[in-house]
């Protein structure tokens, strides 16, 4: 019963942040609009490219919706509502996410087409800078809470968000965050006016639907991540839990499509460099933080 | 019961799949055939309560196969497998290190003193032990790994950076 | 029925496929997008949402005609759309080689709307039909050829033994056309030799029926030995790859093609599909000379009228007193030329506030032909400050598409201005001179100086527009009729200077002679491209300005 619960709220929110998407993008708030696109979507015709792997082809959209699920079914919606709250919740999340990146590598090979390809090796290039960054900040959640239990992070939070505590932490995992969902200016994969739409251009139709189902999961997935190590998940006053960690997952996904409009597309070399030159000293920077404040803490 | 079906199933999956890695003329199918083989390694130990052991199998190799994946790409002929090369080479010294390694396994497994069986402990009570050990008094074995891999890493990239004139 | 309906017959789960497919209506532009914003025509406000990609698109969009050679790639490009598609053609009743228009309009923005209505009952109401033909163009049928690993060189039809080596020959798909890879659209060509290797002359392919074990063990070292080396002293193979002439963040038409070493440009070929052959102005009569400029560069049309204004007044000895009124529509296409590259620019480095803003604006001044919409001065100016302190677009562009200078000097206009070097055709014209005018110059010569130096223009233009108050554009000569003579002008476009040789006789064009700015700067593709990852190199190619309609093809 709570696995049926969280996925209709994990889709729903899911459609929800297309409905913001839409918001976005062309400034008008259309509730039907994920309807009829995903309806018209399934409509069309699918074709698939001429030589394609069709293994790796077919795998990778249904492999990135089940990696963002995935990520999603060991945080919590509320004090109950959560699908599998294993021991090591907070690791089993980048668990996850590192599927992410085999399926857009699979989808980048599998067209056998030159965009794809060179979407997908970039997407690697970004997981090669963005991979310490959206580790780190939760071993200084974790180290707060004393576990990697996911509720006990969010119960940990009771006094103070994390995010007020550890703003370092707190605005490096929203920027890996917004690079694991290829969200712009992270959105080297599927870059639209460099390489034609790169791992997307390739599927058209229904699978088309799947992979754009899977990106807007990704997006509620990290979302509810951020709002789970750092937002204080469920807890706030007046409304049940569950509606507390809607509020804040929408806010957080709206704030990472908005903001990535106003900033040009970073190059691959550029999120590399600061990925490593200056967010994993930041980071470790951050643990150090966290270690001091527990032990004066503690004393 | 269940628990040894889902073992049993997720290492013969492990075998399929390291099987295929042979089967396939397509790097990059190899590669990623290795990547679930080693996920479904990562299953298994989740299957035997080892979640720790088990999340973390999971989530290394699926960064390391990807990037085993690329660097095929990169260096090796053929990377799509469309010209049905051969995978395998120096086939008699592979046989006989494969028979002689499996033998060995077995012998292993069916001869070594493991002790009784015990319940395992609850994942939250091995993730803090896990913990301690690690910063206690494995923490000079820890350390010191960690350190080499770090140096390593710093010295192929030094070594592959080509001098500039 | 559409014409590019879907076989079979109307279920009610069909039905609500039609009608979803009516609300979605997603447009691939033909020949691009900045050519129907320079047309003054605004796409999303009309319902139409532009993608990157012929895959995901509804609706192939022709706006203003199919110049011929971009027939092959936009049938090709309608090919690869997913059915139910349909085509819009803009400005003209035909568009062959593509299926019958579906709906047709005029170009403005009211039957735009009206048009994009009538697609959509359309869809609603024919995306299945059982009748429905299949569309199979020329272009994008393609043959079976058997080929050598080894020795690409050797194509045969039937399957038989490499003459060469003895080797099975491998079968491959070619295109049916003359040559390969010629004016095909991106995907289809960009064929990832997997199996092949077209750079190899090595030892053992290690295909088919070559068994390792008779060669004994070679390493990867080994059979790399004679590929061509990068300049990083890699060995890796390499792919061609087309991006063009419809490729989505390029101006439309122009037909690159880069050969990829991994990520990196290692080849650059480049032409253009639309550009004007020569001689195309002969036999003109004088009277016609106006409109027939006009229609050579739909990015810049008032430059070249004003052009041709003063080309035949040279030639008929007139005082060019009429030509220096146009001064205030000149500068008015500037900045609505400047915004237009903005706009696309900003769509290829994925800013897309950027890419709204300059539409958004380029739009409205469009439509606002007076010249005194003050408003709409103050939103440019708000542009070109955030523009000037976004730091990361410095450090995006920074270093991108940089040329030497003495390259750069060969190309007077806006590259060369970006360079350092002030020259500007305009600082030598009196009418000019007046309003105390001078050229923007900017050090850097790489391709945020050229932005920069747009965002000055354009702060100049406003200027000189707000100056004159008129931005009236050529329309007729009002030289009288049978005059002869050698005319000879210069008008610096948006994109550089363009110069134009006449020789009239009794009121027809003899000879003509135009070179356009566009045509000397697409010689520094090469230098801006080779060697750079392909996101810097395109961004370095854009930062140029290139306008393929003045390109020679």
């Amino acid at each position: 019963m709570t696995v049926f619960l969280v996925l209709v709220m994990l889709f729903a929110g899911a459609y929800l942040v297309a409905v913001l998407e839409g918001w976005t993008s062309t400034g008008r708030l259309r509730f039907a609009g994920p309807f009829w696109a995903a309806v018209a979507l399934l409509g069309r015709e699918s074709i698939v490219p001429r030589k394609p792997d069709r293994v790796l082809y077919e795998t990778a959209p249904v492999l990135l919706l089940v990696s963002a699920v995935l990520a999603a079914a060991v945080l919590p919606l509320g004090p109950h509502l959560v699908i599998a709250d294993l021991a090591t919740g907070a690791l089993a999340v980048n668990a996850a996410l590192a599927y992410v990146m085999v399926a857009l590598v699979m989808a980048g090979w599998g067209p056998d087409g030159a965009y794809a390809m060179v979407a997908g090796w970039r997407f690697l290039g970004q997981l090669v800078a963005y991979s310490m960054l959206i580790v780190m900040p939760i071993t200084a959640v974790a180290m707060r809470a004393g576990s990697l239990v996911t509720t006990t992070i969010v119960e940990s939070q009771a006094g103070i968000w994390n995010a007020l505590t550890q703003p370092l932490g707190f605005v490096l995992f929203f920027l890996a965050a917004m690079a694991v969902c290829f969200l712009p200016p992270f959105d080297l994969p599927t870059a639209p006016g460099e390489l034609a739409g790169g791992i997307e251009a390739e599927y058209a139709g229904p699978r088309l639907a799947v992979v754009r189902l899977a990106r807007m999961v990704l997006v509620v997935s990290l979302s509810l991540a951020v709002t789970v190590f750092f937002l204080g998940g469920w807890l706030g006053p007046f409304l049940p839990g569950w509606a507390w960690t809607s509020l804040k997952t929408l806010v957080v996904a709206a704030t990472m499509l908005t903001a990535g409009r106003y900033v040009p597309r970073l190059r691959g070399e550029h999120v590399m460099e600061w990925g490593w030159k200056l967010g994993i000293p930041l980071a470790l920077v951050n643990i150090f933080w966290v270690g001091i404040t527990l032990v004066l803490r503690s004393m | 019961m269940a628990q040894a079906f889902f073992t049993g199933f997720f290492g013969l999956a492990a075998i399929w799949f390291g099987v295929v890695v042979f089967r396939t003329s397509s790097m990059v199918r190899s590669a990623l055939a290795l990547l679930f083989s080693q996920a479904a390694i990562g299953a298994m130990f989740l299957a035997m309560q080892t979640e720790f052991l088990g999340v973390l199998q999971i989530m290394m190799m699926a960064t390391e196969m990807a990037i085993m994946a690329i660097f095929m790409v990169m260096y090796m002929m053929d990377p799509g497998g469309l010209g049905g090369m051969d995978m395998t080479h120096q086939k008699r010294l592979s046989i006989a290190a494969g028979i002689f390694g499996g033998a060995a396994a077995v012998a292993v497994s069916l001869l070594g003193g493991w002790g009784t069986v015990g319940p395992s402990t609850m994942p939250e009570a091995q993730v803090a032990a896990l913990g301690e050990e690690l910063l206690g008094r494995s923490m000079l074995v820890f350390e010191t790994a960690g350190i080499t891999i770090l140096t390593a890493m710093i010295a192929a990239t030094a070594v592959a950076i080509e001098r500039r004139r | 029925m559409i014409t590019g309906a879907r076989k079979g017959e109307t279920s009610w789960l069909r039905r609500l496929a039609a009608r979803a497919s009516s609300k979605e209506l997603a447009a691939f532009v033909v020949p691009g997008p900045e050519v129907a914003r320079a047309f003054g025509l605004d796409l999303g406000a009309a319902g139409l949402r532009v993608v990157p990609s012929p895959r995901h698109a509804s609706v192939l969009v022709v706006v203003g005609g199919l110049p011929e050679g971009l027939r092959d790639a936009a049938s090709v490009i309608y090919a690869q759309m997913m059915r139910p598609r349909a085509v819009l053609v803009l400005g003209s009743d035909t568009a062959s080689p593509l299926p019958g228009p579906d709906v047709s309009a005029p170009m403005d923005q009211e039957s735009l709307s009206a048009a994009v209505a009538r697609l959509r009952r359309a869809f609603a109401e024919g995306a299945w039909d059982p009748g429905v033909e299949d569309y199979a163009p020329e272009a994008a049928a393609t043959e079976t050829r058997y080929t050598c690993p080894m020795h690409p060189e050797v194509v045969q039809k039937e399957p038989g033994a490499c003459p060469k080596c003895g080797m099975d020959l491998v079968p491959r798909e070619v295109s049916s056309g003359e040559s390969d890879g010629e004016e095909e659209e991106e995907e289809e060509a960009g064929e990832l030799h997997h199996g092949s290797m077209d750079h190899g002359e090595h030892g053992s392919g290690g295909h088919e029926h070559m068994d390792h074990t008779d060669m004994g063990f070679m390493s990867m070292v080994e059979m790399t030995r004679d590929l061509q080396p990068s300049g990083d002293g890699l060995r890796m193979e390499w792919v061609e790859v087309p991006f063009g002439p419809l490729f989505p963040g390029l101006p439309g038409g122009l037909a690159l093609t880069f050969t990829l070493d991994g990520d990196t440009v290692a080849c650059v070929q480049s032409g253009s599909a639309v550009g004007r052959g020569g001689g195309c102005l002969q036999g003109v009569p004088v009277d016609d000379l106006l409109e027939h400029l006009g229609r050579i560069d739909p990015l810049s049309p008032v430059a070249y009228r004003v052009l041709a204004l003063r080309a035949v007044e040279n030639a008929a000895g007139v005082e060019p007193a009429r030509a220096t009124a146009y001064l205030g529509a000149l500068e008015h296409e500037r900045v609505v030329s400047h915004l237009g590259w903005l706009s696309s620019f900003g769509y290829l480095i994925g800013y897309e506030w950027l890419h709204r803003r300059a539409a958004g604006l380029q739009l409205a001044l469009l439509r606002d032909d007076t010249g005194e919409g003050e408003t709409l001065w103050g939103d440019l100016s708000d542009l070109l400050q955030r523009l000037r302190g976004a730091t990361l677009l410095r450090r995006r562009l920074e270093g991108v598409g940089r040329l030497r200078t003495a390259r750069a000097a060969e190309y007077p206009g806006p590259v060369s201005r970006a360079a350092g070097l002030p020259y500007d055709v305009r600082s030598e014209e009196k009418a000019y001179q007046d309003l105390g005018f001078e050229p923007a110059v900017q050090e850097g010569n790489d391709a945020y100086s050229r932005l920069m130096l747009h965002l000055d223009e354009m702060e100049r233009s406003q200027e000189i527009v707000q100056a004159v108050g008129s931005v009236s554009a050529p329309d007729d000569l009002g030289v009288q009729d049978g005059i002869s003579g050698e005319g000879d002008a210069t008008v610096e476009t948006p994109r550089g200077p363009a110069r134009l040789r006449v020789r009239i006789e009794d009121g027809m064009v003899r000879s003509a002679e135009l070179e356009t700015p566009s045509g000397r700067h697409a010689q520094l593709v090469e230098d801006v491209a080779l060697e750079h990852e392909v996101a810097d190199a395109l961004a370095g190619v854009a930062s140029l300005d290139l306008s393929p309609w003045g390109m020679t093809r």
